[in-house]
């Protein structure tokens, strides 16, 4: 996998001639920084790093690469939790990060024109003016990048009400892997020829390198309310999340956090969560006052109903800020509590959610790690993560079987393996398990289209039939186990 | 819910597709035909065989606690929107229906509303077609099964193939069954009506979109601007004071004759274009045909027999593009289609990265060729 | 993060902190978005995360070259990223040992030496360094800019109370404060005297020793530690109330006296009491009864928090809740978390991204026509009105009317 000292050298020199000196980085010591992305438990050193700043600069890399059959591996903000920008040994890390301009708010059409490196939240920044946001806000928003956010297709506490990226996206202008640049969608509500603006978002870089992206805004809300629920019992929880829905209410946001979750945040933020209770459940309901008003009225007695043992409506920003913060840092904050974590992203049918955590529980107690549950309850979108120390030997190696098994159960019980950090690296053993033979060679055959050579990103979200085969084992297919009568542990 | 018969049918579309890819034999993919307008007609150019899925029918799995519905691809709307209706939901796009023929036929499908990706006065507000779609299960161009995305309501997992067919027209595959994200219904609908000229509505209605008003359709036509609001009562009361028209009684009908093409506006004989702009676009289109407006002006019908070029030529300024929606008015017969382009021109990349993708995934050519664009 | 940290490199001591700041980073990469450097230059080597993994990599006994060296002495040590982190990683911690490292197994070029050598040699020291600002005020028409403009105008000092309250604390005079801006730490006392309480210097101690920490210094810097404590003492035993800081550079330092000294066994007690002691002259004031001052402000203020007052010390809303209470208004400022590029001796020693963060600084504290522009750390406010149209002043004389 590694490369050839002659093509080594070649690339270096040409991407040489077309970059300044600062935008090229081949030293061991200074690559060795982008040999992981947020998932730090993988790691691969690239040839070399090239930090472009303009369009042109990166047709010109790409066409190098392409000549030269070198893989090109893009980056935003290196953020992501699948290692989908670990870095390919024979190849250049290709970073957006210098692309951080907001080039235009169009306050007249609700949209924004920014480039990759901007980050997701100061989209919503700049817009904050004009009395408009962007709506998918994934818990790293503060760092991670909105191309990043196109290549995953992020979502966030707010995915429930408000869509997931290729919700929030316009269009699209990408480098293909031949140098050309292209524009997918447009500014109109619809357009002509296929879908690929949906195909694109969510493709993990793989068929081209996205330069350029028009997101929609939204108006803020005229009124907030932040409702925090606390429970005796996870299953509680879980429970009151279907009711809510059920009676027709999609909140902005619904999430879910554990005991362990509330104490890591509680640590960091001080949001005065309670520390004696199993779960908490975070609602956010918006909308125009008196609609806003009805909503918080049916939800609260919705909550109390279903056992939660006390109910906190948050009325001020700051308070609701207060509230949201523990959520968002609740992953990074469980650096407090240990050593390594490794985060899961498995979403199931709503109605699993209290079935899923017994299980996890279970096998938490069979693997002996603890597991820290935090996640979008109302879009069935799990995040548990498995707390271990990659500096105990095969700790590590246990720890992804643990979350190998819980992704499993996750398609088993009719989900999926990812819901919004992609499949990257890390999970791209499961791919196997929820798709067959045939769904994967029609991937195979999207790639071919885009990028023949399988030149971008190789080795990620999608693995060969090979692959799989070798993995063998049991596969649970779109929740169809082979033999269901047989007991399974 | 499955039964044998349906896994009968779907083997026997599948054996349908197999012969087909053997033979090298187009296929002409349809159902309840309500939108064999829309497009370039497959039949005529090829020897096409009909590959029929109005018999692929029924409800797989619908938990309405899930804010999904899975069904075959020949299941009827109606019949999906009635069973969504008993439990206060709706589909988010609000999908036409085109009744046809002498009785008004109401035969569409849902594989047919994703393969169009034709939404209705909903769809500014709520979503597109695309957007609400969460898995499909196709047929491919090796003849095999193969499922895209899921149930859930997240799910990044592969490529986006499930959205992807949104608008494809069958060129890609053939769709066996579809999970669609359902919304709640709102309690209530209120339409409200004012007068204005074009220029007048369009900057009301981009006032409007700068709040979070309850608005789930507009309108302009004849001089008057229209507007419905959905929510509950009281909510409603509280628009009344904050949007400007008064209330009218036929409201429900208006907006249904606008999604179906049967308000006597699409009653003309003339070809039918698509105008889609950019939604604050606040230009009045410079033909003297009569205009109607949807989606706060981002959509927009006009019947002209203004020659392409010139209409596509009125659009590109703008940042928008049209449709030939269909060629003669769609209540004549369809044996009308000239060889005029029904879509605007793709650039030469994108068109190429079509054709590539196109031949990846149906190599035999065989899935309603021609039917977007030649070659495709 | 997994790090196997070389024992023969590190000392105890240090080997502790790095692995505790190493093993609670959990590479999220949150701190890149606060941090001015990663914003200007769009590099992992340029931000926080990145640093970390350097310096990882120099403790976990990897070659080092100047290329290590360069990414280390570009941070600002604004600490930006520290109030960011959500793990809580110790960022400045971690940094101090690995620039102490880097700088033995990288060596600078002699230039490089003579200007770092020359600063520590001149700033800490108040009867250096006020003498050759007088000279260079004079000589001033005639020297190149980038020296001049860093050469502010004379100011008086002002006159000191004569007091004699009960409640007694002690100030630091500090090294350069008293010969740019003198008149701070009288206006201070001033201020302090109308609220009861008197300000008394104690004329051996110095500068608080962070030149020479951040120039990574160290045993340099642990001199003029233990001379500030040796200096203290005394009034310290006889009861001062704090220890007042009124350059917030200056607190965030002495507040980690504890820390530094932590392992000195004459030290240690003595410093952790002089840290306890510590307070910004915010800190003390805010609980004082400012209507005692009677001061009714008119002035539009835009404030800039020094980030060793924000980061640093984490105190946050403080001298904005004093300033309205006094009935001054507060503009919005944006991205007001982000370091204006003074950084100790940075705007000497990196220019290019001190000119930066400057201008990117004063345009937004200039945005809404502020009257004037307050902040309270001595080198923000020499920095800041090199290129400010409006006065920048030490917040303090806000109350001294």
């Amino acid at each position: 996998m590694t490369i050839e000292a002659a093509t080594r050298n070649k690339l270096i020199f040409q991407l040489a001639e077309v970059l300044p000196e600062n935008f090229l980085l081949t030293t061991k010591e200074e690559l060795r920084p982008y040999e992981c992305d947020g998932l730090a438990a993988y790691k691969r050193l690239p040839v070399a790093v090239a930090l472009p700043d303009s369009i042109e600069q990166v047709q010109q890399i790409v066409k190098i690469c392409s000549q030269l059959q070198v893989p090109v591996v893009a980056r935003g903000a290196g953020t992501g939790l699948s290692a989908g920008a670990l870095p390919h040994e024979g190849g250049i890390v290709l970073g957006l990060s210098r692309f951080n301009k907001i080039v235009s708010i169009d306050s007249e059409n609700l949209t924004a024109v920014v480039q990759p490196g901007v980050r997701n939240l100061a989209i919503s920044e700049a817009a904050s003016p004009y009395g408009l946001y962007y709506a998918p806000d994934p818990s790293s928003q503060l760092a991670c990048s909105i191309g990043g956010n196109v290549a995953e297709n992020s979502g966030g506490v707010h995915s429930l009400k408000y869509g997931q990226t290729v919700h929030n996206v316009m269009q699209v202008k990408i480098v293909t892997i031949d140098g050309e640049l292209i524009t997918l969608g447009s500014e109109t509500l619809d357009t002509p020829g296929y879908d690929l603006l949906a195909l694109i978002t969510g493709s993990e870089g793989m068929l081209g390198i996205i330069v350029e992206i028009v997101v929609k805004l939204l108006p803020k809300a005229e009124s907030v309310k932040v409702l925090m629920a606390s429970f005796d019992s996870i299953e509680d929880a879980g429970h009151a999340v279907a009711a809510i829905i059920a009676d027709g209410i999609i909140p902005a946001g619904l999430e879910l956090m554990d005991k362990a979750a509330i104490h890591a945040a509680e640590d960091f933020v001080h949001a005065n969560y309670p520390l004696d209770v199993a779960a908490i459940l975070l609602c956010e309901l918006d909308g125009d006052d008196i609609q806003l008003a009805e909503q918080v009225e049916k939800v609260d007695t919705l909550l109390k109903e279903k056992k939660a043992v006390a109910v906190e409506i948050a009325d001020s920003p700051e308070e609701q800020a207060r509230l949201w913060a523990g959520r968002k840092a609740a992953f990074s904050a469980a650096g407090r509590i240990s050593a390594d974590y490794y985060c899961m992203d498995g979403t199931i049918p709503r109605k699993q959610i209290a079935y899923v955590l017994k299980r996890i529980t279970e096998l938490s107690e069979k693997y002996g790690l603890r597991v820290v549950n935090v996640f979008h309850a109302g879009d069935g979108n799990l995040h548990p993560l498995i707390l271990y120390d990659a500096g105990i030997e095969g700790e590590l190696e246990t720890t992804e079987k643990f979350g190998g098994d819980i992704l499993e159960l996750c398609v088993e019980v009719g989900g999926t393996i990812t819901g919004e950090h992609g499949v990257g690296y890390e999970k791209i053993d499961q791919m196997c398990v929820q798709f067959n033979d045939a769904e994967l060679t029609q991937f195979f055959a999207v790639k071919r289209a885009f990028d023949a050579d399988s030149l971008l990103n190789p080795g990620k979200a999608i693995p060969t039939l090979h692959r799989c085969a070798e993995l063998g084992g049991m596969h649970v297919h779109n929740g169809e186990l082979p033999h269901p009568e047989l007991p399974r542990f | 819910m499955t039964n044998i018969t349906q896994n009968d049918i779907t083997t026997a579309l599948q054996d349908q597709v197999k012969q087909a890819i053997s033979s090298n034999t187009p296929l002409s993919i349809q159902a309840g035909n309500s939108k064999r307008f829309y497009g370039h007609s497959i039949d005529e150019n090829t020897n096409a065989k009909p590959l029929d899925l109005s018999s692929h029918t029924g409800i797989i799995n619908y938990d309405p606690t899930e804010l999904c519905a899975t069904v075959q691809a020949g299941t009827k709307l109606s019949e999906l929107e009635a069973l969504l209706a008993q439990n206060n939901q709706i589909l988010a796009f609000e999908p036409p229906h085109y009744p046809s023929g002498t009785n008004n036929q109401d035969t569409a499908t849902i594989g047919g509303a994703i393969a169009t990706g034709i939404a209705g006065p909903r769809r500014a507000y709520t979503g597109s077609v695309r957007d609400a779609i969460l898995g499909v299960k196709m047929i491919n161009g090796t003849g095999e099964i193969a499922n895209f995305g899921g149930e859930v309501m997240k799910n990044v997992a592969g490529y986006d193939l499930s959205r992807m067919m949104v608008r494809s027209q069958g060129t890609l595959g053939v769709i066996l069954s579809v999970s669609v994200r359902v919304i709640p219904q709102p309690e209530q609908n209120m339409t409200l009506a004012f007068d204005a000229s074009q220029t007048e509505a369009l900057s009301y209605f981009q006032e409007l979109r700068k709040t979070n008003l309850p608005i789930t359709a507009t309108a302009w036509l004849n001089d008057q601007g229209l507007i419905r609001v959905s929510a509950s009562e009281q909510v409603l009361k509280s628009c009344k004071s904050k949007i400007k028209g008064d209330e009218i009684t036929n409201g429900g009908d208006f907006w249904q004759g606008l999604r179906d093409h049967t308000h006597e506006f699409f009653n003309k004989n003339r070809p039918l274009w698509r105008f889609s702009l950019p939604p604050a676009s606040s230009s009045v289109i410079p033909l003297d045909d009569a205009q109607l407006l949807e989606w706060d002006g981002a959509q927009r019908w006009v019947h002209s027999n203004t020659p392409a070029n010139i209409i596509q030529d009125i659009a590109k300024p703008h940042n928008g593009y049209a449709t030939l929606f269909n060629s003669n008015s769609r209540i004549e017969t369809h044996n009308n289609l000239s060889n005029m382009d029904i879509f605007p021109a793709l650039e030469p990349a994108l068109l190429t990265l079509h054709q590539s993708l196109k031949s990846q995934m149906d190599p035999q050519g065989i899935f309603n060729p021609n039917r977007i664009y030649r070659g495709l | 993060m997994k790090a196997e940290l070389s024992t023969s490199l590190l000392n105890p001591a240090d080997y502790e902190v790095a692995a505790d700041a190493l093993s609670s980073c959990v590479h999220c990469g949150m701190c890149n978005a606060t941090c001015p450097t990663y914003q200007l230059l769009g590099e992992e080597n340029d931000g926080p995360r990145g640093r970390i993994y350097l310096i990882k990599q120099v403790l976990e006994g990897n070659p080092v070259t100047n290329a290590t060296r360069k990414h280390l002495d570009r941070c600002l040590t604004c600490r930006n990223c520290e109030t960011t982190c959500p793990a809580g990683v110790p960022y400045a911690k971690l940094l101090d040992i690995g620039r102490n490292i880097v700088e033995q197994k990288a060596e600078r070029s002699l230039k490089e030496k003579a200007t770092r050598k020359l600063l520590r040699t001149v700033l800490p020291y108040k009867n250096r360094f006020t003498p050759l600002l007088a000279i260079g005020r004079v000589f001033k028409p005639i020297l190149p800019a980038q020296i001049k403009s860093k050469i502010p105008r004379n100011v008086a000092k002002g006159k000191l109370p004569i007091t004699e309250h009960t409640r007694r604390m002690l100030v630091l005079d500090g090294c350069v404060q008293p010969a740019l801006s003198p008149d701070i730490n009288t206006a201070t006392a001033r201020v302090l005297h109308k609220l009861g309480i008197s300000l008394i210097t104690q004329k051996k101690a110095g500068c608080c020793g962070a030149v020479s920490q951040h120039l990574s210094a160290e045993d340099e810097a642990l001199v003029f530690m233990k001379k500030n404590i040796d200096a203290w003492w005394p009034e310290i035993e006889s009861g001062v109330e704090a220890i007042v800081m009124t350059a917030s550079g200056c607190g965030a330092m002495v507040k980690d006296y504890a820390h530094l000294l932590r392992n000195d066994s004459d030290y240690a007690e003595k410093a952790k009491k002089v840290s306890e002691l510590c307070k910004d002259i915010s800190e003390i004031i805010v609980n004082e009864d400012l209507s005692k001052l009677s001061i009714t402000g008119k002035e539009k203020i835009s404030w800039h928090p020094p980030c060793t007052l924000q980061h640093g010390q984490k105190i946050k809303g403080v001298v904005e809740r004093i300033l309205t209470t006094c009935g001054y208004e507060l503009l919005p400022v944006i991205d007001q978390h982000l370091c204006c590029g003074s950084a100790g001796t940075y705007s000497i020693l990196q220019p290019e991204i001190s000119k930066q963060l400057q201008s990117n600084k004063i345009s937004n504290l200039q945005q809404n026509n502020p009257n004037m522009i307050v902040t309270g750390n001595i080198g923000c406010q020499t920095h800041l009105q090199e290129i400010s149209d409006v006065p920048v002043i030490h917040w303090i004389h806000l109350l001294d009317k």
